[in-house]
């Protein structure tokens, strides 16, 4: 019984209900105890990638009920990996929350570790109806970290987000009501073998679930035309949260990946739902619209947040291409591009700190502390943002332009993929020459509101820029894993087996647990 | 190995200069220069094995699957390319030492070099395109800090930027034009790529690669019409400007177009898109740079006219003109640097480099204008200098050669060139160093130090040596580079001074003549200039970037207009699109269900009747908010009816309960919010918002009868049986709840509790933050009964506590086995206890109810926990139940481990709901200025004492209804919440 | 009798996104309330209608409603309940933030005004 498998999720959950419970009021302890979970999870992260790389699936039945009838956890290497990469993005995003950020409200640790306990969550369970829940579990804790300081603007902001996303649960809800209410079942693996079989007549019905499906993971996704939440979201909340909320983009990203590739991967027999017609060019408009945003922002966050918006263009346009090659490059965007949009936001929040009044708004002001350091690193993050060489969102470019290069539409998606880097380039160019340049022509320096410290903060986002040159260094084993990973996706049967145990009659409950 | 480290060595070595500028400029430029030595030594040690033709390779493999590997090879081409790059560098290292001012950071100049320095070499000696192309972006970036190097000037910062645009975005189509001339040949590595041409120029898609890589190369090489970047890049500080946009970086795109000259020249379309290109662009700079007076001006339009001169000489397709472009290559880069560097040291010592401000400069700086004079007389094509050389051998090859059917356009456009060519080199000397002064030059005009001058004399003796000598001192290397670019044999040449009289001697001349008078008719020829109408490039690059700006900015400003309205309505269709139209595609096969309908039961029918009213009731009064209330409440009552009648007790009751607390929560908040909303929406958003909501009902009401209608088999039957012996419940949906999918309830109260603290935050900002000021000025307008705590509802309450607290108990602990458990149980307790709140005062309750409601929650979350975690001692996975059977006197009653986890629910549930609820009417008090009261009062709470508070009076009088002194956005996000 | 449901269904699923699309916070909190009902009787009627059956264990035999959708029901209530709260929360926080509950918060003291009498 391999209990490691479960800890992701109770460990921050445990340390989160603590923190609630005992040491409301002592931030030092706070700040201790959710270090400690971070590098707790960071360690368990890297031992479940080195234990998912041998291909082995693994399960973990809740209360010793079988699958499909209890609720399933399951290991491979993709959720290996988002559990690492979360994991490490936590700990980073932390490293620089605890100058201070998380003391401007209420309860930032406790929301912060439930944050990650329901990304884990989303990321290890193996049944439709759980996913729900910890999709619910991330969110009402990502609306507490995004009001989380207040603000007329990050609370109008906050009102859209969470409305919107109370939409999403509700279509979520009737989404899982059609597919249980076609197929009988909620878990994964046993959906995608009755998916096969289930009377033609009620096909409708079960593909309708998975569209509503596909609605809600584009609305996490923040893909064309759902996209609307996102950059208010991002720009009004603050840096570290924004920085975090990097990773809860790509929870859609993993659910699509996850759901369209195993449960509704069908068979060449019957004609399931393709997420693919309706993927494809929302993701590329996605892009697109990101993009121009950077151009036409008005101060940093708001163009990180469009440049977020435009990385998850990105990742779903590989995504969406379904084939192994694409999939294994949209996974290694993935990860370059949570980590570089993560860099970014606390990068800016850092220039906002010391630009005083002028915030992080793009007009003109005089030279602020640490000017020469913090534009260096703007650079370097902008490169990686845009995916300029030599870091690793260069690498991620060609790739899924090489991977895309078999589908029928790689004129287009090279052509958007290509121009809109230009305008990227172009916004950050601009925005960069603004502050770290144009600063240098006024004299006189800016007092920053309130002190600022240095060090630590530089420390979290330096990690940050370091993980992605090894991720850059070592694109070839990094891409082996993306590889191996997107292998055992498209072999979903291994996954069922690995739940299920040995094909039987799909239509049939299967064996009773033993208790 | 050491040739990886020829790349390296600058790339590593960036750091260094940074570092060393603390022990001073010297120590810092000592280390840059030794850098570059050590690299140039490097290459330099490969001279004699490439030159007897052989090559040197470096394979690393880093990213195979893609093609990317590490792979570097040292040919004759790169050999000359990379010679120059680290040549010219060391000697441009040693003059901005002293060109550079006191303040100008030098550590970072000298680290954004060497960066440059690498990324270029890093081109030329590339043996995998892919790898190239990281180079080839480097450089671009490379240079946009160095020409924005000094970022206080808004030149500096336009043209880095301008630049950066510019090559960047050639720099992407040459990403697209790479990546498919690899997919064709099936690799990245340039050896094979050379070695596979004629499979490249028969694929259809040839005009595409070949388009996509001039691309890049033009826009690199500054070739018409994308020249007009590099005059504006010439804000960089001098010394950049010699190295990058003289000698090294523009000559990359002519790099690449030799590089794959084997694999893309020899078409028509070559021939004719790159001559014509190079030759209009050669055209342009030389008569444009003609009329410039500022000097770098001069010099920049010049480099673009002898890039063009390069460009079209590979455009002929010919070996010769090859080893033509080769040589002038080389001279250019000689000639251009000494020029660029002169004027260096001119605009330093006079502070001007206005040709019009010039003049009699030989008098005061005698060394300096023989330096000039000498490469000058190179740029203008005079023997015996080797610009002659170069420029005679292109003549002789345009001479011969017919474009577009007309053997005469060719010859007659090189030799206009040519002139303008002559007449610009020899105002440069004329104008600046003989005649006389035009202005009072500073004191003490002279000479500068060596430091100074160093540099451009030994460009200017390479200048002359060349000239004189040039098959000893160039043959071999240009030779074997031209055999390199075309990869085959070089035809016989011989270079000299003297081939006889050809016609591209004759050319020579008349080219000479010409300028001579072009430059006695100057000032005739500058006004014709001046009348011409005229297109400036930057007025209109920056109107495309303005413009592409605006568009972004009304694009994005429709788009996210944050009006969230919008936004649900775009999201709402989009999810009846992607659904309706999914269940369309599969229509064809869609059959209705076989399965028999339920009889109607009146009761039922009653209740749904009720439903559907209160439906359209509370759409038609939603604006007054208490009776929309009243309404929904209605509408969920009559839903936990249809729960019961169709067999859900459990949901029957905790809806109930739901519906009662959410009510309680509703008019918590709508005592702070306006009773009544405005119908704000036009009539015509109100039908198209009408029409929306009754399509999505009658889709969600259809797939209701669809699924209603068809029978299905699922796995419930398992619970059926399971429960009883897997978990001792007879309350089968509760055993999955605690049990089978315990999972779901674990993360369903964290929810829950997370819910809670955020709430307490929210309003915690409120009741203690900045907000608390804005807040107390804020009154409600509504008047309530004066009448204050009827004492009945205050002893009812008090009596209905301990009832409610056994009827929690009770139903907690019948939960496994009867509808019930530990969340209706939870609800019920929170009802009383905030019944007190209500009936008898916040802190009259707060008093007796001494419970830490965070408390509750986390110890619920970490009991459920607990429970889970005592299965994972025994072995078992997490949430594993155990049960016991016991008989108690009040009844039979399973003891299980899902009881303890009942209990967490039951603590989370409690303390969520009345931490949210205590803080809400605590709010409600402190709201209305009334200290904590003991006396029980009316709800809603403690409205009666408002008039009391002079605060709230004070609002009374200025007669506003809601908080005062609050901008809309309020951009401080540093309040607490 | 499954029409009734059906119609039910329609019913408080078109209010609730009328509501929904209105511009004042509590009046979307009503339509998100409306809405959530709809949904948890969609994902209740996807266990089929079943009368006078229980889901209490009497004799294993006798015939009984699903007792799936009811638990995924009762999650889905709860869940509900806490984001409701949580949105109301937010809407008063709001309110005091800008000084009326439009959805954007754009009211300046306009029609707030007219709203307190």
């Amino acid at each position: 019984m391999n209990h490691w498998l479960i800890l992701p999720i109770l460990l921050p959950a445990i340390v989160g209900a603590l923190l609630a419970l005992a040491v409301r009021n002592d931030i030092v302890l706070a700040r201790t105890f959710s270090l400690g979970t971070l590098v707790g999870l960071v360690l368990l992260g890297i031992m479940q990638l080195g234990t998912a790389a041998d291909g082995v699936t693994r399960t973990y039945a809740l209360g010793n009920w079988p699958a499909p009838f209890g609720i399933v956890l399951v290991l491979d290497r993709l959720s290996a990996l988002m559990l690492l990469l979360t994991a490490v993005l936590g700990l980073c995003v932390m490293l620089y929350a605890i100058n201070d950020c998380d003391r401007k409200g209420a309860h930032f640790h406790p929301l912060f570790l439930f944050q990650l306990t329901g990304l884990n969550g989303a990321f290890l369970t193996g049944d439709l109806f759980n996913l729900f829940v910890f999709f619910e579990v991330l969110l009402i804790a990502s609306y507490g970290l995004m009001v989380h300081g207040g603000g007329a603007s990050r609370i109008r902001a906050g009102i859209q987000y969470v409305v919107i996303n109370l939409v999403g649960s509700s279509i979520f809800l009737m989404a899982l009501g059609l597919i249980y209410g076609t197929t009988g079942t909620l878990n994964m693996a046993d959906l995608a073998r009755r998916v096969a079989l289930i009377p033609a007549g009620d096909q409708a019905m079960l593909c309708t679930g998975a569209a509503l499906l596909l609605v809600v993971f584009g609305i996490k996704s923040a893909v064309v035309p759902l996209q609307f939440w996102l950059p208010g979201t991002y720009a009004n909340t603050s840096g570290p949260v924004a920085a975090l909320f990097a990773i809860m983009t790509k929870v859609g990203a993993y659910a699509i990946i996850r759901v369209y590739l195993l449960a509704f991967a069908g068979g060449a027999e019957v004609d399931t739902f393709s997420a693919a017609q309706w993927l494809l060019p929302g993701a590329l408009v996605t892009l697109l619209v990101g993009m121009t945003g950077v151009v036409a922002s008005r101060n940093l966050s708001q163009q990180a947040s469009f440049a977020a918006l435009a990385s998850m263009g990105t990742t779903l346009v590989a995504v969406a291409v379904f084939t192994p090659v694409a999939e294994s490059a949209a996974l290694y965007y993935l990860v370059h591009s949570t980590l570089a949009g993560a860099a970014l936001f606390l990068l800016i929040d850092a220039v906002k700190l010391r630009r005083g009044e002028f915030a992080d708004r793009l007009v003109d002001a005089p030279r602020f502390q640490n000017l020469g350091l913090i534009g260096g690193m703007f650079f370097a993050v902008a490169i990686a943002v845009l995916g300029l060489p030599p870091l690793s969102g260069f690498v991620a470019k060609l790739l899924i332009l090489d991977a895309v290069a078999d589908s029928a539409y790689w004129g287009v998606i090279w052509a958007t993929v290509l121009l809109t880097s230009l305008l990227g380039l172009i916004g950050f160019a601009f925005s960069g020459s603004l502050i770290f340049w144009k600063s240098r022509q006024l004299d006189g320096l800016v007092e920053p509101t309130q002190p600022t410290q240095l060090a630590l903060p530089m420390v979290a986002i330096g990690s940050l820029l370091g993980l992605l040159v090894l991720v850059t260094l070592f694109s070839g084993s990094v891409i082996g894993y993306m590889d191996a990973t997107a292998g055992q996706l498209f072999n979903p049967e291994q996954y069922i087996e690995a739940v299920l145990g040995a094909p039987t009659d799909g239509a049939e409950p299967l064996a009773k647990g033993e208790k | 190995m050491n040739v990886a480290l020829i790349i390296l060595l600058p790339f590593l070595g960036a750091v260094l200069p940074a570092l060393m500028i603390r022990s001073g400029r010297d120590a810092c430029a000592t280390v840059t220069g030794a850098i570059n030595a050590l690299a140039l030594a490097l290459l330099l040690a490969h001279a004699p094995e490439v030159l007897s033709g052989g090559s040197v390779r470096a394979d690393w493999s880093w990213i195979s699957r893609l093609g990317l590997n590490i792979q570097f090879s040292i040919d004759a081409l790169g050999l000359l390319f990379g010679t120059i790059i680290l040549g010219v560098g060391l000697l441009v290292v040693l003059y901005a030492r002293y060109y550079l001012s006191a303040d100008d950071p030098m550590g970072s100049f000298y680290a954004y070099l060497l960066l440059f320095q690498g990324a270029m070499i890093g081109i030329v000696l590339s043996n995998n395109v892919l790898q190239l192309l990281v180079f080839w972006e480097l450089t671009s970036l490379s240079s946009f800090l160095l020409i924005g190097f000094w970022g206080h000037s808004p030149a500096g910062r336009q043209g880095a930027r301008m630049a950066l645009t510019i090559t960047g975005g050639g720099g992407l189509a040459l990403i697209a034009g790479l990546l498919l001339l690899g997919k064709i040949v099936g690799s990245y590595e340039l050896t094979t790529i050379l070695a596979s041409g004629d499979v490249v120029r028969a694929s259809p898609l040839y005009p595409l690669i070949l388009g996509l890589i001039l691309l890049g190369c033009f826009t690199k090489s500054a070739q018409f019409p994308f020249h007009f970047w590099l005059p504006h890049a010439m804000a960089a500080p001098t010394p950049v400007s010699a190295y990058l946009h003289s000698a090294t970086m523009v000559k990359a795109g002519i790099y690449l177009m030799a590089r794959l000259w084997p694999v893309l020249s020899g078409t028509e379309l070559w021939f004719y898109v790159v001559t014509f290109t190079g030759l209009v662009t050669m055209l342009l700079g030389a008569v444009i740079a003609l009329f410039k007076d500022d000097l770098k001006g001069v010099l920049a339009y010049s480099t673009v006219s002898h890039l063009g001169l390069m460009t079209m000489l590979l455009g002929f397709s010919s070996p010769l003109a090859v080893v033509a472009c080769m040589l002038h290559l080389v001279n250019h880069a000689t000639f251009k640097a000494a020029l660029f560097l002169n004027t260096g040291i001119i605009d330093h010592e006079t502070g001007t480099r206005d040709i019009s401000l010039l003049g009699g400069l030989r008098k005061y700086m005698p060394a300096t204008a023989i330096c000039a004079v000498l490469a000058a007389a190179s740029m203008g094509g005079l023997p015996p200098l080797n610009g002659f050389l170069s420029k005679e051998m292109m003549l002789e090859e345009a001479a011969h050669r017919s474009f577009a059917g007309s053997a005469w356009l060719l010859p007659v456009a090189v030799t206009v060139a040519s002139v303008c060519s002559f007449a610009y080199s020899l105002r440069y000397v004329t104008d600046v160093f003989f005649g006389k002064p035009r202005q009072k030059y500073p004191q003490g005009l002279q000479d500068p130090g060596i430091g100074l001058w160093l540099s451009p004399t030994l460009l200017v003796a390479l200048v002359i040596l060349i000239g004189l000598f040039p098959e000893t001192m160039l043959g071999r290397p240009v030779r074997m580079a031209a055999a390199a670019a075309i990869g085959g044999e070089v035809p016989k040449f011989y270079l000299a001074l003297w081939h006889g009289v050809t016609p591209a001697l004759i050319m020579s001349g008349i080219a000479i003549g010409a300028g001579a008078l072009l430059l006695l008719a100057y000032p005739l020829a500058h006004r014709g200039w001046n009348s011409l109408p005229r297109v400036a490039a930057k007025p209109m690059f920056d109107f495309g970037i303005a413009s592409l700006a605006g568009l972004s900015k009304q694009v994005t400003g429709r788009l996210h207009n944050s009006s969230l309205q919008r936004y649900l309505f775009v999201t709402l269709v989009a999810s009846l699109l992607v659904g309706g139209i999914t269940f369309a595609q599969h229509w064809p096969t869609f059959a209705s269900g076989t399965r028999s309908v339920l009889p109607t039961n009146p009761v039922i029918l009653l209740a749904w009747v009720l439903l559907i009213a209160g439906c359209i009731l509370v759409v038609k009064m939603h604006a007054n908010r208490l009776v929309a209330l009243l309404l929904v409440n209605l509408i969920g009552l009559m839903t936990s009816l249809i729960f019961v009648y169709f067999s859900a007790p459990d949901l029957a009751l905790t809806q109930i309960s739901v519906e009662v607390v959410t009510l309680i929560l509703m008019l918590l908040a709508l005592y702070f919010l306006p009773k009544h909303s405005l119908l704000e929406a036009t009539r015509a958003i109100r039908v198209r918002n009408g029409l929306l909501s009754i399509i999505i009902g009658l889709a969600m009401g259809g797939l209701t009868w669809a699924m209603l209608t068809r029978d299905f088999d699922s796995i419930s039957n398992y619970y059926w049986e399971q429960s009883l012996p897997g978990s001792g419940g007879r309350n089968v949906v509760n055993v999955i709840l605690v049990d089978f999918r315990g999972f779901d309830t674990f993360g369903e109260i964290m929810v829950l509790g997370i819910a809670a603290l955020i709430i307490f935050a929210l309003l915690d900002g409120l009741l203690n933050g900045p907000m608390r000021r804005h807040m107390l000025t804020w009154t409600s307008g509504e008047q309530y009964s004066p009448t204050r705590h009827p004492l009945v509802m205050v002893v009812v309450t008090r009596l209905m506590l301990p009832l409610s607290l056994m009827v929690a108990a009770f139903i907690f602990l019948r939960g496994h086995n009867e509808p019930g458990g530990g969340f209706i149980a939870a609800l019920v307790v929170s009802i009383a206890l905030i019944m007190q709140y209500m009936a008898s005062g916040f802190g009259w309750a707060a008093r007796r109810v001494r419970v830490d409601y965070h408390a509750l929650i986390g110890g619920g979350v970490l009991i459920a926990a607990a429970t889970g975690i005592t299965a994972m001692v025994f072995d078992r996975p997490f949430l594993t139940s155990g049960f016991k059977h016991f008989h108690w006197p009040v009844g039979d009653f399973e003891l299980s481990s899902a009881l303890a986890f009942d209990l967490g629910i039951f603590m989370t549930v409690l303390g969520g709901v009345m931490l949210a609820l205590a803080q809400f009417s605590k709010l409600g008090e402190e709201i209305t200025g009334e200290q904590i009261n003991e006396a029980p009062m009316d709800y809603p709470p403690g409205k009666a004492t408002v008039s009391a508070t002079p605060l709230a009076q004070g609002a009374k009088r200025a007669g506003h209804g809601q908080p005062k002194g609050l901008p809309a956005n309020n951009p401080n996000q540093d309040e607490r919440i | 009798m499954e029409f009734l449901v059906a119609a039910a269904v329609m019913a408080m699923t078109a209010a609730g996104v009328y509501l929904l699309l209105a511009a004042r916070t509590f009046t979307v909190v009503i339509g998100l309330t409306l809405l959530t009902y709809a949904t948890n009787l969609f994902l209740f009627s996807s266990g089929r209608l079943a009368i006078n059956q229980p889901d209490i264990i009497t004799d294993l035999a006798s015939p009984h409603a699903d007792p799936i959708p009811q638990s995924l029901v009762l999650t889905a209530i709860v869940i509900a309940f806490g984001m409701t709260a949580l949105i109301l929360v937010m809407s008063v926080r709001g309110f005091f933030e800008s000084g009326g509950d439009h959805v954007d918060l754009l009211d300046t003291s306009g029609p707030a005004d007219q709203e307190h009498p």
